[in-house]
């Protein structure tokens, strides 16, 4: 109980630990590999792999999956699972670019709606997933998982393979214009991540979802309406999908049916890794936010000591392992399904 | 500009319309049945049979085919489209129920998903007497002059020679000399081979390049976007070019280089001559990129097994390079880009269709 | 027979065992008592060898044995009976028995269904229990499967020489007494077969059942007393180091209750297969028990009344208002608070902390537009700690980790500061240790006297006979007898049980 270091400080703190670990060891190999070089090199002072450009790359790289994490956190602090997060991406950007341009396709014009509207296509897929999910009682890996499929299909349907280009500069000054180094996205992002950061720890909202997903019968029992609580959780994270689908066509200016491809796994070892337990109750958007940047790191830094980019996936998936062999208490649970 | 845009406005439309279609319950295999394709009495039923619609390469060749079908006085619509969704099985089946309902009066160009299903639907074909082009799959042994007439010809592309032009474009760019980048495709996948033999055969003849890394981005602008600024990081200002494996990962090269103020600045070659590569290279952004003009190839294979039966020539007279042959490959630089844009994108070709072999190279 | 001599074990930051000597004779059946947290556990997991003793020895026969693992101590004749029941329902009853000894059945890589129920039916004549070995053990009452737990141990038998020593792990939890009564007569045939060691809350079970009795206080064995020595309040005494005394149950601060005020009015209240035609008032101040056993209808009365099911026939009426949504939100808007037996389910949630735990119910009293006014759930948390006397570092404190008894209170303090004035609570002071119970019931009384009605369904008999105003008898989902207990003229427990079975 007392001490310094119990096991409980030390998981509370580990993703924290891995990150400044991370980035205290990819210079490491930086410094090496100048070495072998026979270049003068001075460690944490000559790397290029924390230098602020550099950072402010990986902040761009993970400024959606960043987005989209943070929605999925909230489900899983409920204890359910979506997965519908690849097909609401691509829906909410493509629907995005297709306002956008029928609006008038720059921000100076009407069609800054687009923005709202994508929002609002995540809140709705969000309350699709949630009404399957609660009132048909579907497993909300299921009803979400087909939502995705659905939401793909739906993309697909609207551009017919097709690329949609997204070139108003005004919007693409997400990415291009900086501001202390930084792109405009990144601070978009920041202050997205405080609001979500607001609904967990000031809003009935967010007690609800650590209260459903830390006793959903004992929720149930304190008069909590527990279905309105999963619908609303289903729907704030299709809007953090349509943020995600927003920066991603913000990061890229294109957007299409696979601008949602590979952040389902992204984002979900993000969470994972960055101490939100699976089974809920646990965790909440500031671990997902370390989750995510110890993703992207690693990510880059891979490929800035130069390994191959199809290690990245097996780090990735180790990672995956390590982190829930450590954030379970392995002796309260004897079988595991 | 504008009519680029028009024309992938009709070309999604139309396809959105299909798309629908397709939910509505009119499924590919019902068209065959459904559709009666008003022909001369006699003439060969004209189809093509291919993986599905929503993939713009697909769309792209059979545009070609739909031209060619034109070009003989029909309508578009005429041209008799079997969707295999990816399945060998179906794609077979397919055939033979059309082989079957036309008496094998039938002109086909197929892509028959996997390679071992080439030759149990040329089989059938030779079988009920029909005429079929193959493109992309066939397995090696498997050859058009061992059918006879029936097997018409064979259609491929071999990527290693453009793609040494395309990466010559780009040391030219560089000066001569520098450091290089590479975004390669899916490692598996023969194109992403080709491609970045293309690449080394190219900095092989020139001394003074040098390979900084080459990376698989699987075919995917975001994560080309994600490496490129990873190298970045790592290289710096010894970047002085990047080759990509195709335009969609070049795309995600220009958006990295675009967020650190560099886009234009270092070249930058893809692959597959896109619309939105050719404004690229327009601007400066792109160096170059390489147009296999799919739509001559899905025109042509149709030409072919068309003008095969109705006999205006004899397949089993022509030589192998006739048979077995590498569709075109047009390297586009900023020096033709407006040519190419005029030609093929905001217009298209005046195409002989009877000009089997124009802009080939023999295969065999 | 089975020895434990001189035995320690520690943890980090406590020391659970203090050279504990215990002996098992041959067909003896020895009780073990203790409060939560004497080591009683402790002392179980290393007889059947889950943990390694730090130091001592322990013997069977005299020569000296050391146990890796529960499988290990199976082997040499240790069984356990498990108080969480460990069949897998889903399973039949000889599967269950036979779990991870298939092999004997096997022949030609398939089992011998027929080999495998005929070995299992001899194993439940054993325990006296006549039923089809291939009933899925999720059809069974938890009598059987308590036997059925019983039967699987005592394969044992057949597969290992020399004695067995089998933990009877409080079996008797979930038992209705007469079933309890059964179980300790095939408990007491089997002493031919087989030694045991019983544990149990139940002091008088203990007593009944066992030849002797070791009692546990802080890790040491502080007496060995042998059955016909037992004296329930001398052994209470050592337990708890202090004398229970006959106002346990805080007879002398029961006051009547007001008679005018019907907070509560249940009406012909009938639940298919659960309860039928239920009636009562429930005033301000009073306590009003529902007795009866296991299944009798106590729970799903609760249940209905807060809301959690809906009732077929008859209504339910609360502060004059009849209720017509019936739903566990309603309950809690039209005051009603629910204690649930399950604490760990349904009580507190583990992860979140005191004050967040407190106001659960109640979010809307602290929250303005969504938006948590989060210094007054401090407040409120910081008042209620102080005055419930919770035992907690401080409000910030994961309630999970908090005892059972703070839990409770952090329960109560949770309806209480919520306004409500109905309670239903179900077996609040179940696995409490003696100290934790008589703050509950202190409680209860405080309650009583602010004017909030409570109906509860008790631990133990004696509970609610000590603590209620009224007692309701149910059998079988139906009202058989109503009581009055006004302090000194409380019915007999004989009087209750007469109704019940």
């Amino acid at each position: 109980m007392q001490g310094f270091m119990t096991r409980e400080t030390l998981l509370k703190w580990a993703p924290v630990l891995v990150l400044i670990f991370l980035l205290l060891v990819f210079p490491i190999f930086e410094m090496t590999n100048a070495w072998a070089k026979g270049k003068e090199h001075i460690y944490l002072l000559d790397s290029r792999f924390l230098s602020i450009r550099n950072l402010a790359r990986i902040a761009i790289s993970a400024t959606p999956a960043l987005m989209v994490a943070l929605g999925v956190t909230f489900i899983i602090l409920m204890g359910s699972i979506d997965l519908s997060m690849e097909g609401t991406v691509s829906v909410t950007a493509v629907g995005f670019a297709y306002a956008f341009l029928w609006l008038g396709g720059t921000l100076a014009s009407w069609a800054w709606l687009a923005i709202p509207l994508a929002l609002l296509i995540g809140a709705a897929i969000g309350l699709i997933n949630g009404i399957v999910h609660v009132k048909l009682r579907i497993p909300s890996f299921m009803a979400s998982l087909a939502m995705g499929f659905v939401g793909t299909g739906f993309a697909l349907l609207l551009t017919g393979g097709d690329r949609v280009r997204v070139e108003d500069p005004l919007f693409r000054a997400l990415l291009t214009v900086r501001w202390m180094n930084f792109p405009i996205m990144v601070y978009v992002a920041a202050a997205f991540l405080l609001l979500m950061w607001f609904i967990q720890t000031r809003t009935k909202l967010g007690r609800n979802f650590y209260a459903v997903g830390g006793g959903e019968e004992l929720a149930a029992a304190s008069g909590l309406n527990v279905n309105r609580v999963r619908i609303l959780g289903f729907m704030l994270a299709g809007i953090c999908y349509g943020m995600g689908g927003l920066m991603a066509v913000g990061k890229i200016g294109i957007a299409e049916t696979v601008t949602g491809a590979n952040f389902m796994f992204i984002s979900i070892t993000a969470v994972v890794v960055g101490g939100t337990a699976l089974w809920g109750g646990i965790g909440g958007v500031l671990n997902t936010l370390v989750g995510v940047l110890i993703v992207f790191v690693i990510n880059n830094g891979m490929v800035v000591i130069g390994l191959p980019s199809y290690i990245q996936s097996a780090v990735l998936g180790i990672l995956v392992i390590v982190a829930v062999v450590l954030s379970t208490d392995r002796r309260s649970v004897s079988f595991v399904k | 500009m504008s009519f680029i845009k028009k024309h992938v406005e009709q070309a999604t439309l139309n396809r959105r319309n299909f798309l629908l279609a397709s939910i509505a319950g009119a499924g590919s295999l019902a068209l065959p049945m459904s559709a009666r394709p008003a022909f001369a009495a006699d003439g060969p039923t004209i189809a093509w049979s291919y993986r599905n619609r929503t993939n713009p390469y697909w769309n792209a060749i059979v545009s070609g085919g739909g031209r060619f079908v034109e070009s003989l006085g029909m309508s578009a619509d005429d041209l008799v489209h079997l969707l295999n969704e990816g399945s060998s099985e179906k794609s077979l089946a397919d055939v033979k129920a059309l082989l079957s309902k036309t008496g094998g009066n039938l002109a086909l160009g197929i892509d028959t998903n996997d390679a071992p299903n080439a030759r149990p639907v040329v089989e059938a074909c030779q079988a009920a007497g029909g005429y079929v082009t193959t493109i992309w799959n066939k397995t090696a042994d498997l050859h058009p002059w061992d059918f006879g007439d029936n097997y018409v010809a064979h259609i491929s592309w071999s990527d290693t020679k453009p793609a040494e032009e395309v990466a010559n474009i780009l040391i030219d760019a560089m000066g001569g000399s520098g450091g290089i980048v590479g975004l390669g495709g899916i490692p598996s996948n023969n194109p992403a081979i080709e491609r970045r033999q293309g690449l080394d055969n190219a900095m092989a003849a020139n001394g003074n390049t040098e390979l900084l890394d080459y990376q698989a981005a699987d075919w995917d602008t975001q994560k080309a976007a994600e490496i490129m600024s990873s190298y970045l990081t790592r290289f710096g200002d010894d970047i002085k070019g990047v080759f990509c494996a195709n335009d969609t990962m070049a795309f995600g090269a220009v958006e990295a280089l675009r967020a650190e103020g560099l886009a234009g600045q270092v070249p930058v070659v893809g692959y597959d001559g896109t619309a939105q590569a050719a404004e690229y290279i327009k601007s400066g952004e792109m160096q170059a990129t390489c147009y296999t003009d799919p739509p001559w190839a899905g025109g042509v294979a149709c030409s072919l097994a068309y003008h095969a039966a109705i006999g205006t020539f004899k397949p089993s007279e022509e030589p192998k390079g006739h048979r077995e042959f590498y569709g075109p490959a047009l390297v586009v630089s900023k020096a033709d880009v407006d040519q190419f844009v005029a030609d093929h994108i905001d217009g298209t070709p005046e195409v002989d269709w009877t000009d089997f072999w124009g802009p080939t190279t023999p295969a065999a | 027979m089975y020895e434990l001599i001189n035995v320690d074990k520690r943890f980090p930051g406590v020391h659970a065992l203090k050279a504990v000597d215990f002996k098992v004779n041959r067909g003896e059946i020895v009780g073990l008592v203790g409060e939560n947290g004497a080591g009683k556990s402790t002392l179980m997991k290393v007889i059947y060898g889950s943990y390694q003793p730090d130091g001592g020895d322990i013997t069977i026969d005299g020569t000296k044995v050391r146990f890796q693992n529960p499988r290990q101590a199976m082997d040499h004749g240790i069984g356990m009976v498990f108080q969480e029941q460990s069949l897998i329902t889903n399973l039949t009853v000889m599967e269950n028995i036979f779990l991870g000894f298939e092999q004997q059945f096997v022949s030609f890589g398939v089992i011998n269904w027929r080999k495998m129920a005929d070995a299992a039916r001899a194993q439940l004549a054993k325990v006296k229990l006549d039923i089809d070995p291939s009933t899925k053990t999720s059809q069974l009452s938890f009598a059987q499967r308590q036997l059925v737990e019983l039967a699987k141990v005592l394969t044992l038998e057949e597969r290992i020489d020399g004695d067995l020593v089998i933990l009877l792990d409080e079996p008797t939890s979930v038992l209705a007494s007469e079933e309890v009564e059964l179980l300790f007569q095939i408990v007491r045939d089997l002493t031919s077969r087989a030694s045991f060691i019983f544990v149990s809350h139940r002091m008088e079970e203990v007593l009944e059942l066992s030849d002797r009795i070791y009692v546990m206080k802080d890790g040491e064995v502080v007496d060995v007393v042998e059955h016909d020595k037992a004296d329930k309040e001398s052994i209470q005494h050592k337990m708890v180091g202090r004398e229970v005394d006959k106002e346990y149950y805080r007879e002398q601060k029961q006051k009547p209750y007001d008679g005018d005020r019907v907070l509560l009015s249940v009406d012909g209240l009938g639940f298919a297969g659960r309860f039928a035609d239920v009636s009562f008032d429930l005033h301000a101040g009073e306590v009003l028990c529902l007795v009866g056993t296991e299944g009798s209808g106590r729970e799903a009365i609760l249940r209905t009344v807060f809301g959690i099911d809906r009732p077929d026939t008859g209504s339910v009426t609360v502060k004059d208002q009849k209720i017509t949504r019936f739903s566990a939100q309603n309950g809690v808007t039209m005051g009603i608070g629910y204690l649930p037996r399950e604490r760990k389910v349904e009580g507190i949630v583990a992860g979140m902390n005191v004050y967040e735990n407190m106001t659960l119910s109640q979010m809307g009293n602290y929250a303005s537009a969504g938006i948590l006014r989060i210094g007054e759930e401090r407040a409120l948390a910081e008042d209620q700690v102080a005055r419930l006397s919770i035992k907690t570092p401080d409000i910030f404190k994961d309630c999970g980790g908090l005892s059972g008894g703070n839990q409770q209170k952090v329960v109560l303090a949770k309806w209480r500061s919520g306004g409500s004035e109905i309670l239903l609570m179900d077996h609040p002071t179940r696995g409490l240790d003696i100290g934790a119970k008589e703050d509950v019931y202190d409680m209860i009384r405080e309650m009583s006297d602010e004017g909030v009605g409570i109906i509860l369904v008790a631990d133990t008999l004696e509970e609610a006979i000590g603590l209620s105003h009224n007692i309701i008898v149910l059998k079988d989902g139906e009202v058989q007898k109503r009581f009055t207990g006004a302090p000194g003229s409380k019915p007999s427990l004989y009087d209750l049980v007469h109704h019940m079975i």
